[in-house]
């Protein structure tokens, strides 16, 4: 006799619930009442953390998949276009010390590896472009302001490659709002009582104080920092990442724009400060602007001093959301019948925009890797847990890589950031590996990788790092190489002369809407 | 371009040469159409749909080349095709908008003061000497009236295949004679095998609503896109014995 499953029942109805639930609703045809049924519980009485107001290119694809109208997104959702981050001040601390991360991979990635002949050519002091500049057109682009695509581009297609900034507060709702219209999941709105467990130490049902007992074949724990589900019921440990990544606070405001019509910057900026970094999103009717810091470096008083300074005289008197973070993860990250998405499965400092990417990922997993029976979901879960574990190294490798990388003296935070224990061995080995040849897919061979050798070629170049190309010889394809630089050059003046400014596109797509096709 | 609206008082010594209008779509190869014109446009032309650069939105266009300003059917002094597409016979005319503050929208008609068609030997004139409309300003006023009715059905055609899912980008994998490969990009076309999965009942409503000729009349004009590689390739020939040089 097996055990199906048959339903699913998520707790929490933030961003991670509701994308969770979308995301295998869509899959599992719940709306056509002989797919996977869905039930999600939320309390009217907490609030949504609202995590991230930053996406990955992924988020395309998941709500186009999720049967999302692009148009509809940019009219709800307060939403803008973001095509990659800009650092500033994150090497040497000065005024002109800037490098970006682009979502455009390098002229001929991966089949062929601009890095070393960029560096040559700029050793001998024939390319003074930086590296993100001489290998992608997409710098010049967000340089300039302009949008990565035109109002007759399809629906989630675009010129380059793009994310989104968007307003979480809303996102949450508009993603809530489809999935009751369009994919069949049930919602209660309820506070849950207790969450019981049955003899074998699966969650048995969790009980509520109006609608009763809900159960469930699989439970979903999207309950945010709380971990109600996997952490206080299952008992799974929380893994402290702070030895590794130093930041616990974060000081968030809302800051206006001076009008209307005001530019939105087409990419995140993150401005780094002396114990921390500053993130600055650009949405539609407002900026997100906020202040990461470590708390064991400095006061929040002088933190506020230092974001005070960066936003500006005419917004003194805004008032911060002071948010307490907890850089880890949960030791496994599905026990039982109980599988954590979001918050409830860890966080991490939000330089790479890696939350909502997380979310959509493990969704996906969880989707596509739907155990029939509660006999298989054990093997389900240890392959999910291997692959986030995976996910959540390659994150934490990937946002230290930023710190160890600069060479700011001015604060024991930065000095801190680059002492030797704090710094994982798969990161140290690699960094051997490059002294003498880039980043490159032969260093990230899973299927399940986080980021393109591309993404630490864009940051160990624009922080900086130099490689020793005269150990190894360069090779036969000088020719390609020139030809793919000139590309991008014609590249650049050609978008750049065509592409429209950011906000004078969002306004349009709000107006016209873009085409499907 | 200098748009005016046109003024019979102000205006009535113009001349206009009417030999020197089709000149305007030499380096057109897109002309936009109204669905009252396509049986006609589907003689010669193939019919396609693409976005417009400013607003995104679809409408029809008749295809006079395989690139960017390129226009097969221009001889040097003609259009030589045997229909001209009214957004070329209209010329210099356009149809603007009255939008003054407190007036609701009206049509007014403009002239383009800049066209190389405005010329003192020009054979046409605009008014007759007791004041009254030219026979050649009757008739400009009726090829865009023509345009200004047909602007309303024809994005209603445009609604009803987007809503039915009809329009596809056109794929073109085509070689010429020289070699070079065609693309061509941002042309959309109807899907014929998604037309011919709708049921009878979407059949009969597209039939009512007036829209199955319509249909019809692009899916055979796709067929002239052989007639546009014939062309191309012509061309290809002359300008290669052009240059060729012989001794």
């Amino acid at each position: 006799m097996v055990n199906p499953v048959r339903s699913i029942c998520i707790v929490g109805g933030g961003t991670a619930g509701w994308l969770t639930a979308g995301i295998i609703a869509a899959r599992h045809a719940s709306e056509s009442g002989c797919g996977l049924q869905i039930t999600l519980v939320e309390s009217e009485t907490i609030g949504i953390v609202g995590v991230g107001e930053g996406t990955w290119p992924t988020m395309r694809t998941t709500l186009k998949k999720m049967g999302i109208s692009e148009t509809d997104f940019f009219r709800e959702c307060n939403t803008s276009f973001k095509q990659g981050a800009k650092f500033a001040r994150w090497v040497t601390g000065e005024e002109s010390d800037f490098y970006y991360h682009p979502l455009v991979l390098p002229q001929g990635f991966p089949s062929l590896d601009l890095a070393p002949f960029w560096t040559r050519y700029s050793d001998g002091g024939g390319d003074a472009r930086s590296f993100s500049d001489a290998v992608c057109f997409q710098e010049a682009v967000c340089e300039l302001g302009l949008a990565p695509k035109l109002i007759t581009s399809p629906e989630y297609a675009g010129v380059a490659n793009y994310a989104y900034h968007l307003d979480a507060g809303r996102f949450a709702p508009f993603i809530r709002d489809h999935c009751l219209k369009k994919l069949g999941v049930r919602h209660i709105v309820d506070e849950v009582t207790e969450v019981v467990k049955n003899d074998a130490g699966d969650i048995d049902y969790v009980e509520t104080r109006k609608s009763g007992r809900l159960r469930g074949d699989l439970f979903i724990d999207c309950s945010g920092f709380r971990s109600l589900l996997l952490g206080q019921t299952m008992g799974v440990p929380f893994v402290d990442c702070s030895d590794v990544l130093f930041i616990d606070r974060a000081l968030a405001m809302q800051v206006p724009y001076d009008d209307e019509q005001s530019a939105i910057i087409p990419h995140t900026v993150s401005t780094a400060q002396k114990h921390g970094w500053i993130w600055d999103i650009g949405l539609q009717s407002r900026r997100g602007v906020g202040y990461v810091f470590s708390s064991n470096h400095t006061t929040s008083d002088a933190a506020l001093a230092e974001l005070r300074a960066y936003v500006g005289e005419a917004h003194r008197d805004l008032q911060p959301r002071e948010i307490k973070i907890v850089s880890g993860h949960r030791q496994t990250f599905w026990k039982g019948n109980c599988v954590a998405v979001g918050l409830a499965g860890g966080f991490l400092e939000p330089l790479e925009a890696s939350a909502l990417v997380l979310i959509e990922l493990s969704a996906d997993m969880i989707s596509t890797m739907m155990p029939a029976t509660r006999e298989t979901m054990d093997i389900v879960a240890k392959r999910f847990n291997e692959t986030t574990q995976y996910r959540w190294d390659r994150i934490i490798d990937f946002l230290k890589l930023h710190y160890i990388l600069s060479k700011r003296t001015d604060s024991k935070f930065w000095i801190d950031n680059r002492h030797p224990d704090s710094i994982p061995q798969s990161l140290k080995e690699q960094m051997e590996l490059w002294r003498y040849r880039a980043p490159g897919d032969q260093d990230f061979t899973s299927n399940n990788e986080m980021f393109p050798a591309a993404s630490y070629q864009y940051v160990l170049f624009g922080m900086g790092f130099r490689m020793d190309t005269h150990v190894s010889p360069l090779g036969r394809d000088i020719a390609s190489a020139q030809r793919a630089f000139a590309q991008n050059e014609a590249l650049k003046v050609k978008w750049t002369k065509t592409l429209p400014k950011n906000r004078d596109l969002i306004n349009k797509i709000k107006q016209l809407g873009l085409q499907k096709i | 371009m200098r748009l005016v609206e046109l003024s019979r008082s102000e205006h009535a010594g113009l001349r206009i040469r009417d030999d020197l209008v089709e000149a305007s779509a030499a380096s057109q190869h897109l002309v936009p159409i109204v669905v009252s014109e396509f049986r006609k446009a589907a003689i010669h032309y193939p019919i396609v749909f693409a976005k417009n650069p400013e607003t995104g939105r679809f409408a029809p266009y008749v295809l006079n080349g395989l690139g960017v300003e390129e226009n097969l059917f221009w001889s040097g002094t003609e259009m030589d095709v045997a229909y001209v597409p009214l957004n070329v016979r209209r010329q210099p005319f356009y149809v603007g908008t009255n939008d003054a503050p407190d007036a609701p929208a009206t049509n007014v008609l403009c002239i383009d003061l800049d066209s190389p068609c405005l010329d003192g030997s020009g054979g046409k004139t605009l008014v007759n000497p007791d004041g009254s409309d030219s026979s050649y300003l009757k008739e400009i006023l009726s090829v865009l009236g023509e345009l200004v009715a047909g602007k309303d059905t024809t994005e209603s055609f445009i609604a009803t295949v987007l809503a039915l899912e009809l329009l596809a980008p056109i794929v073109l994998d085509i070689v010429l004679d020289d070699g070079t490969p065609l693309q061509i990009e941002g042309l959309y076309g109807l899907d014929e095998e998604k037309f011919r999965q709708l049921d009878e009942e979407r059949i009969a409503t597209l039939w009512k609503a007036g829209c199955l000729d319509l249909i019809y009349s692009v899916l055979i004009a796709s067929g002239h896109i052989f007639n546009l590689i014939r062309l191309k390739n012509q061309r290809i020939a002359l300008s290669r014995a052009w240059h060729s040089n012989p001794t």
